[in-house]
């Protein structure tokens, strides 16, 4: 299948995801930030507040949509209302592109809210194909998916998950979404080299990078998206930006979310080091710069969390 | 035994099954996978999940499942917390996340949004509230709950739901010239997002009061008394007013489509007579009060008699 480098999507630069804490410092100082990211589903349905900030929000920045309830890997059927919805979304917000998650998030009619990983085989690979073109007739567009950081592995797995997304895209010309932090920790999860999956993946599909922080727990890892992104990460978003000659990169944070100025901050940090890069020479010391990855707090640390709209009420 | 386990966890429908049945389970992932739910799909069980789930060089196969077990619970009841953050401020965090984790059991969520995780709360508060009859002298509590319950998911919903700010509401002006004589038979048509309630409580006023509280929380509970309560939004943000009873009548014979002529039948009902010319008063300055809050969409006169729509202040 013939597919554009990047599916013909230009690099937006630097983004941020888009959050309810920071609706009225964005939309009072329109801070300078390339593009935002939001959760499809705290917009899809929304007929107040979240949706007209986020309608003068789509006046002012570039946006890209990026879901958690496709449940691609489901065996219970696609929900068509549910895509129907996420292409008016994308439509009246002029989304540059739609993302979600290469996992599933329920079966038989319930909704975990969490994306679950499949087991990699030929029949999740014939599953998720058939309703990736499925999505990408009603979309009429390509879709992006995300590689999940993971917890469990199957013993039912024959192959990787980076000869899964290879052979996905390629046979539905859909693009990814590389989360190199994602990487990370389920390479320390499953014990796999992060280097040799960023290496195999089809790097001309990529079409975004996420960023995050993560919880060391000792014995794995758990992404929490509540903490800066350590030096191993920077390390292997540089080799991703080298291989794929930089695309569109957006800095995570879910939990204990810092004020819009902290989270700018981590942002600038990141352009320098993209210009780093560049051709111009190192701007910063990275390594030096870049932050320890962040032990455990004692006690049950979950994967970040989910969210949605905080009500204003007088 | 280990090939047969085998041969049934290839079934990507059957992996999936088994795997929400034990990282749901309320007593944890062993007693998931021992669990019927589990067993009737893949007979694993605790001894034998590693011929479903892999090991890693640090974890076995069950605290790999517990990772997502522990999120399960711990996101859900974190959410639901966050839909009724006053109930959970009066009940405290272990009773609110106790009664929010029983809830998840009994209506796990089956939407792809998060909007509707809290939508049978309510449901699940009164189907397990004390029972009256047993003399349990916890009963008026939880007539309390429930009203707060109410109320909050009454607050959620008008938030994020259909709302008048690009609509023309109506205005005085639009009404002015309508013949006196005509007034009676005028319906005026109310919004998706005015939402009337009557509770045994005052608890509008308990709600004020919990957000109003320092951090640790004293507040006197209120004694049992019919209340009233208008919930509607105006500028995105959802407002709350006090209604009493003949305010509350007026407005929910219009809400139901009502005419003018009819509301206030409903409403002199519930006044005595020697207030009602007081009421006749009263309520010109009401339906002001209520224009200006944006209540009323258009005004219409048997049929179509097109006077339209409003917007302003005080109940």
């Amino acid at each position: 299948m013939k597919v554009p480098k990047q599916l013909g999507h230009a690099n937006l630069g630097l983004g941020l995801g888009l959050r309810t804490p920071h609706f009225d410092h964005i939309l009072e100082h329109r801070p300078k930030v390339d593009w935002f990211e939001i959760i499809s589903e705290n917009f899809m349905d929304s007929q107040g507040r979240p949706r007209h900030v986020l309608d003068q929000i789509a006046e002012h920045y570039p946006l890209v949509m990026h879901g958690v309830s496709l449940s691609i890997g489901s065996t219970d059927p696609l929900n068509l209302e549910y895509l129907k919805k996420l292409k008016t979304l994308a439509g009246e917000i002029d989304a540059k592109w739609v993302s979600d998650h290469l996992c599933w998030t329920g079966v038989a009619g319930q909704n975990s809210h969490d994306l679950l990983p499949i087991p990699l085989t030929e029949e999740s690979l014939k599953h998720v194909i058939e309703r990736i073109h499925v999505v990408q007739d009603v979309m009429e567009q390509a879709f992006v998916f995300e590689n999940p950081s993971s917890y469990v592995g199957f013993t039912g797995s024959t192959m990787n998950e980076w000869e899964f997304l290879g052979r996905m895209t390629e046979a539905t010309g859909c693009g990814l979404l590389l989360d190199v932090n994602n990487v990370y920790v389920s390479a320390r999860n499953h014990d796999f080299d992060p280097e040799e999956y960023i290496r195999a993946i089809p790097h001309d599909r990529v079409v975004q990078f996420h960023l995050a922080g993560h919880t060391d727990c000792t014995t794995h890892l758990i992404d929490t998206h509540d903490h800066p992104v350590i030096a191993e990460v920077w390390a292997l978003y540089r080799l991703a930006h080298e291989l794929t000659g930089g695309v569109s990169t957006l800095l995570e944070w879910d939990a204990n979310i810092p004020p819009f100025e902290e989270l700018h901050a981590e942002v600038l940090k990141s352009k320098r080091y993209l210009q780093e890069e560049g051709l111009q020479g190192p701007v910063v010391d990275w390594e030096q710069e870049a932050c320890e990855c962040v032990p455990a707090e004692e006690g049950c640390v979950s994967p970040h969390p989910l969210h949605h709209n905080t009500v204003e009420v007088e | 035994m280990k090939e047969q386990v085998q041969e049934s966890a290839d079934s990507l429908d059957r992996v999936q099954r088994w795997m929400q049945a034990v990282i749901t389970h309320p007593e944890g992932v062993l007693s998931g996978a021992d669990g019927e739910a589990a067993r009737e799909l893949i007979d694993a069980g605790r001894g034998n999940l590693e011929s479903v789930v892999t090991r890693s060089r640090s974890l076995e196969a069950a605290d790999r499942l517990a990772i997502y077990a522990n999120a399960y619970y711990a996101r859900l009841i974190e959410c639901v917390g966050d839909v009724f953050p006053v109930l959970k401020r009066v009940l405290g965090d272990e009773v609110f996340d106790s009664f929010a984790f029983d809830y998840l059991q009994a209506y796990p969520s089956k939407r792809y949004t998060l909007n509707y995780l809290g939508d049978s709360f309510v449901d699940f508060l009164r189907e397990t509230r004390p029972d009256p009859e047993e003399g349990n002298d916890e009963v008026d509590w939880a007539d309390l709950l429930i009203d707060l319950a109410i109320l909050e998911w009454t607050i959620y919903e008008v938030f994020d739901g259909p709302g008048t700010e690009k609509e023309r509401m109506l205005e005085t002006g639009d009404v002015a010239g309508v013949d006196p004589a005509a007034w009676m038979s005028i319906h005026l048509h109310t919004p998706a997002c005015l939402q009337l309630l009557q509770m045994s409580y005052p608890v509008n006023q308990f709600y004020t009061a919990v957000r109003a509280s320092d951090e640790e929380l004293v507040v006197d509970y209120p004694d049992a008394v019919t209340s009233y309560v208008a919930i509607s939004r105006r500028d995105y943000i959802v407002r709350r007013y006090d209604l009493t009873r003949p305010q509350y009548e007026l407005l929910k014979v219009l809400q139901a489509g009502g005419a003018i002529g009819q509301a206030l039948e409903a409403c002199m009902e519930v006044v005595s007579d020697e207030d009602l010319d007081q009421l006749l008063v009263d309520v010109q300055q009401w339906f002001s009060n209520w224009t200006s809050e944006r209540c009323f969409f258009q005004a219409t006169q048997k049929g179509e008699i097109g006077m339209d729509k409003q917007d302003g202040k005080d109940f």
